[in-house]
């Protein structure tokens, strides 16, 4: 409506409006050009020829191409809402203050970044309870700290400290900023942008570490690939976690990872580039060059910030629905804040992890180390005899490692072979630690505690014992919760149990996940209805807060009605000088629903029988109904990649 | 009323203006005007028996100002209200003093021709009452002594003589020729955020042509097209979400705070090609710290 009139009584058209739309837009105020200065020279003519550049009224642009007033005051008023844009004035947010526009700085703003729809859904599924936030940030737990904002830190402060040993060489947090920014920019170069996934498989080597680093400073996401993982595991994986890109060696031994995911990128979608270190084969691209990016990230990249996701790691979970756990800076970096003064950490220390980095409790140590300042020591791949020479030379004052670590190198007298007394504590975690091992193990530290650590890909460090706990505690428990973690024990009801009574150990706290990503069903079922999470673990607490782990909430045996786990079994098991591994499982049984079996792998040479075994047992004073009734002896075990028994696949022999 | 008497007259008028913060007075050409501004936009259009315009031009901001952020200065940058509090009191002073008829020009926009189109240009009176001269910043008013001003305007039955327009423009200063030498663009064509301004400076250092789009100057500092855009924006969102970002977002909902604290035209002023102006900035008076100062 113009002047109260509207279209229809102005006569105006769409096609009127196209005809002298932009001559309107043109000759109006819009766009003003004068030649000289004639309005203050009073030069009357030159002002009335020049009237159509400096700027016409709607009368005079009415005259000039024969409409009236009211249909030019109308177009010219349609034409300024089609043709301005709108929101230029964010460009005022940057500037003053000393700074200047600069057109060569300036992103237009349909240019700048945003999240891709595979990064939008990762983001997404971080979906915390809002009362447990607001309790986490209220009480500090939840900062903004990030593994950038650590890095750029210690790099900052102590650019010369050491950041990262290796046998070959030992790189500073100066250096390590560097090679990460680098990485990192190569890495945008390729395509890859904050809130898309980065697989990574390598060893525990430099590479491992920088390409971490690199992912998480560009604000990406790393999900990782363990080592024995091949090409049915990377299907799953990358096609469940939409990986852009994979960071992969071109050959581990006589496997070729990097032509492996090459020959695999025309089922993975999602899968744009393969990084490969080493001789990069057709297609893929090296490392090397990735790494050696000149080209800073963009300025209208978003910082990474504590909120944002940063690691999806799988856990167990079928091929049909993988359990992906999305972690941001708030879970994992506060509990790792909480762990470092908890494990006697500081900016001197040097940290070794015999884990592989694909895992959280190898990732754990990283991030200690890089929360403290501290180094963080290399062992590429865990051997017993190199693991030990590098305590020796290398002089560690932490070791992250699984009971099979420790247990492989007590077997071999490994410990009393070398000095170990750079080490103020070695924290075991990844399975059952058996009493035995610890009680073995913490002779051989002459300055050192053994810490037993219990956590999970969802949650990091959910309980560990501390160094002034006694030792026999330490063999028994799996610690006290770490800080600001919440545990009960409670029934098959979500029943919070009295303590000493055995339940399932349920974890709340500002270090838990808050749902697997793309897979409802399995959120629903991991969390009770009032926010626990369920850990699948059964377990006791006792009076001064310690858990102990007394199995598997699924490995429970029913013999006729009367339920145990055969973990305590198996922890016995595995004590006989003739077994080298062992697992129980039950079997079908007609009359009594199931009953134990016990699968073992024996020590060279050796031999048993089950009736041998059940002597020994129930010498060791384990009820007779816990006795397994079957034995069956086996070459090896179904394993994990974390190397825990698979027991859906054992059943006996026919 | 005789000539001395117009002239003692207009200095009275001008001592009052000052009294009450102006920085420059003038009288503007009453037939100049009516010749240049195009029909309806003259002064008679708005008081028929007009016999004189005065404007009156009062500093810019404070020194200080300069250096805050361009999303501060947005909000006290202009000092506009200043000016017409001036003429407003010097419209009642001419009728008390002098009994006639007298009106503080209305500085707003033609109701019927939209929000760009002024009743006056406040800027054509000052330009001819001698107390400013179009800048290659899309024609702002500048003076060599006072530097940026913002100006109002008085229309009178009182008959003044008018002065001249200034001699002589400041504008380019010899530090933006020199600058437009070497790099083909003045401060404020190079720093404009919207790069609205550009043109040309002849052989002697003077203006030969400027070009301002006003449209896309327009598109950063008078968003009257963003509250109906992203009315219809939200109309046309795909989703209730998408609907309730378009009307919920902090950029938004700075939009609705603004229009309901009465900002007007406040939508977004930008001040970066005055900000650069060493005329607007560093002229003797322009400095309310240094007009204190004894010369």
């Amino acid at each position: 409506m113009t002047q109260g009139l509207t279209r229809q009584q102005l006569g105006v058209t769409e096609a009127m409006i196209a005809t002298y739309g932009a001559t309107i837009f043109r000759l109006s105020h819009n766009h003003q050009i004068r030649r000289g200065d004639p309005i203050r020279m009073k030069d009357f003519a030159a002002i009335q020829r020049h009237r159509g550049e400096l700027g016409m009224s709607d009368g005079e642009i009415a005259a000039a191409i024969g409409l009236n007033e009211r249909q030019v005051v109308f177009i010219r008023n349609l034409e300024e809402r089609r043709r301005f844009r709108t929101g230029h004035y964010h460009r005022l947010n940057k500037l003053g203050g000393g700074k200047r526009y600069r057109s060569e700085r300036m992103t237009p703003f349909q240019d700048h970044f945003r999240y891709g729809a595979d990064a939008l859904a990762l983001r997404a599924a971080l979906a915390f309870e809002p009362d447990q936030a607001r309790r986490y940030v209220e009480a500090g737990y939840w900062t903004g700290d990030t593994l950038r904002s650590w890095l750029a830190k210690h790099a900052t402060e102590r650019p010369d400290a050491p950041a990262v040993i290796s046998p070959e060489r030992t790189v500073s947090y100066g250096e390590l900023k560097t090679g990460v920014e680098r990485l990192a920019a190569g890495l945008h170069d390729l395509g890859v942008r904050p809130g898309d996934v980065v697989a990574v498989q390598l060893p525990n080597t430099h590479e491992y570490v920088e390409s971490f680093l690199a992912i998480a400073w560009l604000g990406a996401v790393m999900t990782t690939l363990y080592m024995p993982y091949r090409e049915a595991e990377f299907q799953t994986q990358l096609g469940h976690s939409r990986a852009k890109a994979v960071i992969a060696l071109a050959e581990a031994g006589d496997f070729k990872p990097a032509a492996t995911l090459m020959a695999l990128k025309d089922k993975l979608p999602a899968l744009a580039h393969v990084i490969a270190i080493g001789a990069a084969p057709a297609g893929a691209t090296s490392y090397a060059e990735v790494a050696a990016c000149g080209t800073p990230l963009p300025e209208d990249l978003p910082v990474p910030v504590a909120a944002d996701p940063f690691l999806l790691l799988y856990t167990s979970g079928t091929t049909a629905s993988p359990k992906a756990a999305p972690l941001n800076y708030h879970t994992m970096l506060s509990n790792a804040q909480a762990g470092v003064p908890e494990h006697v950490i500081d900016a001197d220390s040097v940290i070794l992890s015999a884990a592989p980095f694909g895992h959280l409790f190898a990732l754990y140590a990283i991030k200690l180390a890089m929360c403290a300042g501290a180094a963080t020591l290399l062992l590429p791949i865990f051997a017993p005899p190199a693991f030990a020479a590098l305590i020796e030379s290398h002089k560690p004052t932490h070791l992250f490692a699984g009971p099979a670590h420790i247990a492989a190198c007590l077997g071999a007298g490994l410990l009393d072979k070398h000095d170990m007394g750079s080490v103020k504590l070695s924290v075991t975690s990844g399975a059952a630690v058996p009493p035995d091992l610890v009680r073995a193990y913490e002779p051989k530290l002459p300055n050192g505690r053994v810490c037993q650590l219990w956590g999970m890909t969802e949650l990091q460090a959910g309980m560990y014992t501390r160094p002034d706990d006694p030792v026999e505690r330490v063999a028994t428990s799996a610690g006290r919760p770490s800080l600001g973690t919440e545990v009960r024990i409670a029934d098959e009801h979500g029943n919070a149990l009295p303590l000493g009574e055995e339940g399932e150990l349920q974890v709340r706290g500002p270090s838990v996940f808050p749902g697997y990503f793309d897979n409802p069903e399995a959120s629903a079922a991991t969390f009770t209805g009032d926010g626990w999470f369920r850990s699948g673990d059964l377990a006791t607490q006792a009076a001064d807060g310690h858990v102990t782990l007394t199995g598997r909430l699924k490995d429970v045996i029913n013999r006729g009605g009367v339920k145990y786990s055969p973990q305590e079994v198996e922890v016995l098991v595995d004590g006989h000088p003739s077994v080298m591994q062992s697992a129980i499982a039950p079997i079908p049984d007609p009359r009594l629903g199931e009953r134990a079996c016990c699968y073992a792998v024996l020590r060279p040479g050796a031999a048993l029988t089950l009736d041998e075994l059940c002597d020994y047992l129930t010498a060791q004073g384990i009820a007779k109904h816990k006795l397994p009734e079957k034995l069956e002896l086996r070459d090896e075990l179904p394993l994990t990649a974390t190397r825990k028994v698979i027991k859906s696949r054992l059943a006996p022999s026919a | 009323m005789s000539s001395d008497n117009a002239e003692a007259a207009k200095a009275e008028l001008f001592a009052y203006a000052k009294k009450r913060g102006a920085l420059a007075v003038g009288v503007a050409d009453l037939a100049a005007i009516e010749r240049i501004a195009p029909a309806g936009h003259r002064p008679s259009d708005i008081m028929p028996r007009v016999k004189s315009v005065i404007s009156v031009g009062v500093g810019g901001q404070t020194q200080g100002t300069w250096q805050v952020p361009a999303k501060a200065m947005a909000y006290f940058g202009s000092t506009e209200t200043r000016a017409y509090a001036c003429a407003y009191g010097m419209a009642f002073f001419i009728e008390n003093r002098f009994g006639a008829p007298s009106i503080y020009c209305p500085p707003d926009m033609d109701n019927e021709a939209g929000p760009r189109v002024p009743l006056q240009s406040l800027k054509l009176h000052a330009e001819l009452a001698g107390i400013g001269a179009r800048s290659l910043a899309g024609d702002i008013l500048l003076h060599p002594e006072f530097g940026y001003m913002y100006f109002a305007s008085v229309f009178t039955e009182l008959e003044l003589p008018p002065d001249e327009p200034m001699a002589d423009n400041p504008c380019p200063a010899p530090s933006c020729v020199d600058m437009f030498r070497k790099v083909g663009q003045t401060p404020c064509q190079k720093f404009c955020p919207v790069q609205c301004l550009s043109g040309d400076i002849d052989a002697d250092g003077n203006q030969a042509e400027m070009h301002y789009d006003m449209a896309a100057c327009a598109e950063m500092s008078q968003q009257y097209e963003s509250v109906p855009a992203l009315l219809a924006e939200a109309l046309g969102a795909e989703d209730q979400a998408a609907r309730e970002d378009a009307l919920f977002d902090p950029d938004h909902k700075m939009l609705w705070y603004k229009m309901s604290v009465g900002s007007g035209g406040l939508l977004a002023q930008c001040f970066e090609c005055m900000r650069v102006c060493p005329i607007a900035t560093r002229s003797p008076a322009s400095d309310p710290i240094r007009r204190r100062q004894p010369s």
